[in-house]
């Protein structure tokens, strides 16, 4: 991407490096895509109830292919694989994609390779939005769902807002700063969700379920809901991808490239807390996805947004959707559990060969 | 580092602990011999508003299907055929199936923890405190599912969303209970054995409040789960209200089940009940306890929380444990003969 007219390297993130990394990004986009092919199939051929590879395949060819296959399998088969296992196998590769673009958008925006929608505040911020809009007693399903999303997008766009301002050391938000700062706030934030609990009654479960993350609640109306935030406010800021290349050289340097650095800024702010806010509201808090994925690309392929985010995008779902099938293989363990255990030690890993890269 | 839960650790594991102490008195329906075909019932399962939790008394005749019936939270729910596989998600359900004879076609159960009754056992179990298998309930066929207003409401959405009817049960007293019991008589099509259990039911409950009627109410805490924190019976609910049918003056607490220590001690409870298995002795030896006239008179006894608490037949049992146990020298008329 050096050759590129917009690809900008800036000092301090040379992890990748420039070398092969056109070649490392389109092998990544393949691995990516058989992956996610080959956890789709994973997904939907796994669940508590056995159905045969074959039922599976002929299911999927005929509901959704719209294949003219021999039936062989029971109408409970059917709905098992179409109505149950493929919106979770989805909504899992959607959240995924959604934190993979969130995290590379705040550790572009925030030129810290810290951030993600967890240590910022945000996805607590969006729960404690979720938990408020559970409490609240609307029974119309339409405004419950819209409820959900606007408080959750309230509380996630708050407290970036929030982590963004105190936290910044003229354009860069520093470490120390940061952590700090995303800590006060995410315990304050922890403190409001436990209240929210505390308050809840019969929507203690619900909540609680919003602490552990899962997908299990996944059906092709959530879906339906989700699908257009996150994909849609992906692509929008895929389309900035150049704001964010300036923003990482810093504002001064990105307001000389012709950028208008405070609106940019603030939209790309606002997508990413969308993203965080819808996936939250869809599937609850899901730690490490975030951070690690956009990590692992940016070591691959170097620091340009215009590659950084759509691997990202595949990155996420990939590993997302391998965490809940993991999750589900454990006997439904939270798939939170499961993206700590991936990812911490992963990242650890990571952040220890490549200390040099960064300025710590 | 980010984790997806920070400060609420705490209040979760209590949280946790709550939710298991409700879904404690878990029970199971017996052994099925599957019917073979399944003429699935063609439900409209419309989750109506739920506003506050009524149970009337449904004079609902279920002779021929299809039936209407109205659950706990008003959600009305029409059966076009009578369910030949039923799904509990409860123990108290799962207690009331049997008891009405729809045992046989009862083909999964909740996890429970006192599994009653025997013939349950075998089940296969779709619902834990962890959340509900939807795909094994779908595999087994059923076509009707009953639920509690404590299962996740997402599950009961997702069922009802692949057109399986739900019933959720919400009893709060023991008349709730009783309509429960009705209410699933006249979904599974045997309103006759469910209006013949009730009304035995009814009859024991009078025997049994006539007998502790003139005994002198004694103050008794209840205590539903020990140790750091100590949960106990909120007021009102269906423990509360058991309790004082027994004679007893019952320390209650808010909708959160605690209640700080300070407040039994100020209470100082003449009888002790131990419904979580703690052992008595353990029970003396608790820091503060020793000040309460119940462990100073050794009046600590042990009780089946299932009996006490689960809105379902034995809940006539359930007063009589209580009785016995609240005042041991009182006379807890026999049961009636089994018509």
């Amino acid at each position: 991407m050096a050759t590129a007219p917009d690809a900008i390297t800036p000092p301090r993130l040379t992890v990748g490096q420039v070398v092969g990394a056109r070649g490392g990004a389109v092998r990544l986009v393949v691995v990516g895509i058989v992956a996610l092919v080959a956890a789709l199939i994973l997904g939907v051929g796994l669940g508590s109830v056995a159905v045969a590879p074959g039922d599976t395949i002929g299911i999927i060819a005929h509901r959704v292919f719209g294949l003219d296959v021999a039936r062989t399998w029971s109408t409970a088969a059917e709905t098992i694989v179409i109505d149950l296992r493929l919106p979770r196998v989805l909504t899992s590769m959607l959240v995924g994609m959604g934190l993979g673009v969130a995290g590379a958008t705040f550790q572009g925006l925030l030129r810290n390779p810290l951030a993600d929608p967890y240590v910022l505040g945000t996805a607590s911020g969006a729960a404690l939005g979720a938990a408020i809009a559970v409490i609240v007693p609307v029974h119309i399903v339409v405004l419950q769902f819209g409820l959900l999303h606007g408080l959750a997008f309230i509380g996630a766009l708050g407290a970036i807002t929030v982590v963004y301002r105190l936290s910044r050391v003229g354009s860069r938000a520093p470490m120390t700063s940061l952590l700090l700062t995303g800590y006060a706030v995410g315990s304050l934030l922890a403190a409001g969700l436990a209240m929210a609990m505390y308050l809840s009654g019969a929507a203690l479960r619900q909540i609680f379920g919003y602490l552990l993350g899962g997908f299990d609640g996944a059906t092709w109306q959530r879906l339906a809901v989700s699908t257009p935030l996150i994909v849609g406010a992906s692509i929008l800021i895929l389309l900035r991808a150049r704001s964010l290349n300036g923003l990482l050289l810093g504002e001064e340097t990105a307001a000389h490239l012709g950028i208008d650095v405070r609106r940019e800024r603030a939209i790309l702010l606002g997508l990413a807390s969308l993203i965080t806010a819808a996936a939250v509201a869809g599937s609850g808090l899901i730690g490490f996805i975030g951070l690690v994925v956009p990590h692992v690309v940016r070591m691959v392929v170097g620091p340009s947004a215009r590659v950084v985010l759509p691997l990202s995008a595949i990155g996420g779902a990939v590993l997302l959707a391998y965490a809940d099938i993991a999750s589900r293989l454990l006997g439904e363990i939270p798939v939170g559990v499961v993206t700590a255990i991936i990812g911490a030690p992963f990242f650890l890993l990571i952040l220890r060969r490549a200390r040099s890269g960064y300025e710590v | 580092m980010p984790a997806s839960s920070r400060a609420p650790s705490r209040l979760l594991l209590t949280s946790i602990a709550v939710v298991a102490v409700l879904f404690g008195a878990c029970s199971a329906p017996a052994a099925t011999p599957s019917p073979t075909a399944v003429p699935s019932a063609l439900p409209t399962a419309s989750p109506a508003p739920a506003a506050s939790p009524s149970p009337a008394p449904s004079p609902t005749p279920a002779a021929a299907f299809p039936v209407t019936v109205t659950d706990d939270l008003a959600g009305s729910v029409t059966l076009a055929a009578e369910p030949k596989k039923v799904v509990s998600l409860t123990p108290a359900a799962t207690e009331i199936l049997f008891a009405v004879g729809a045992g046989s076609r009862t083909v999964a159960k909740a996890e429970d923890i006192d599994p009653y009754p025997p013939e349950a056992g075998a089940l296969p179990i779709v619902s834990t405190y962890k959340g509900i298998d939807v795909e094994k309930i779908v595999a087994l066929g059923a076509d009707l599912v009953v639920a509690d207003a404590l299962n996740p409401p997402d599950a009961i959405t997702k069922i009802r969303g692949l057109g399986i009817p739900v019933i959720v049960l919400a009893a709060t007293s023991i008349d709730g209970a009783l309509h429960d019991i009705e209410l699933i008589g006249d979904a599974v099509g045997e309103h006759g054995p469910a209006a013949d259990l009730t009304a035995s039911m009814r009859v024991r409950f009078d025997q049994l409040k006539a007998a502790a009627a003139g005994l002198e109410k004694v103050r008794v805490f209840y205590e539903i789960g020990g140790g750091d924190t100590i949960y106990t019976v909120p007021d009102p609910s269906i423990y509360a209200e058991m309790l004082r049918l027994a004679g007893s003056d019952p320390i209650t607490t808010d909708s959160s089940y605690v209640i700080p220590l300070e407040k039994i001690v100020a209470a100082d409870p003449q009888v002790i009940l131990i419904a979580d298995g703690t052992p008595i002795s353990d029970v003396r030896k608790r820091a503060g306890w020793d000040t309460m006239t119940a462990v100073k008179d050794g009046a600590i006894v042990v009780i089946s929380d299932s009996l006490v608490t689960r809105p379902g037949p034995r809940l006539v049992d359930g007063l009589a444990a209580l009785i016995a146990a609240i005042h041991p020298d009182a006379v807890v008329p026999t049961p009636i003969p089994a018509s």
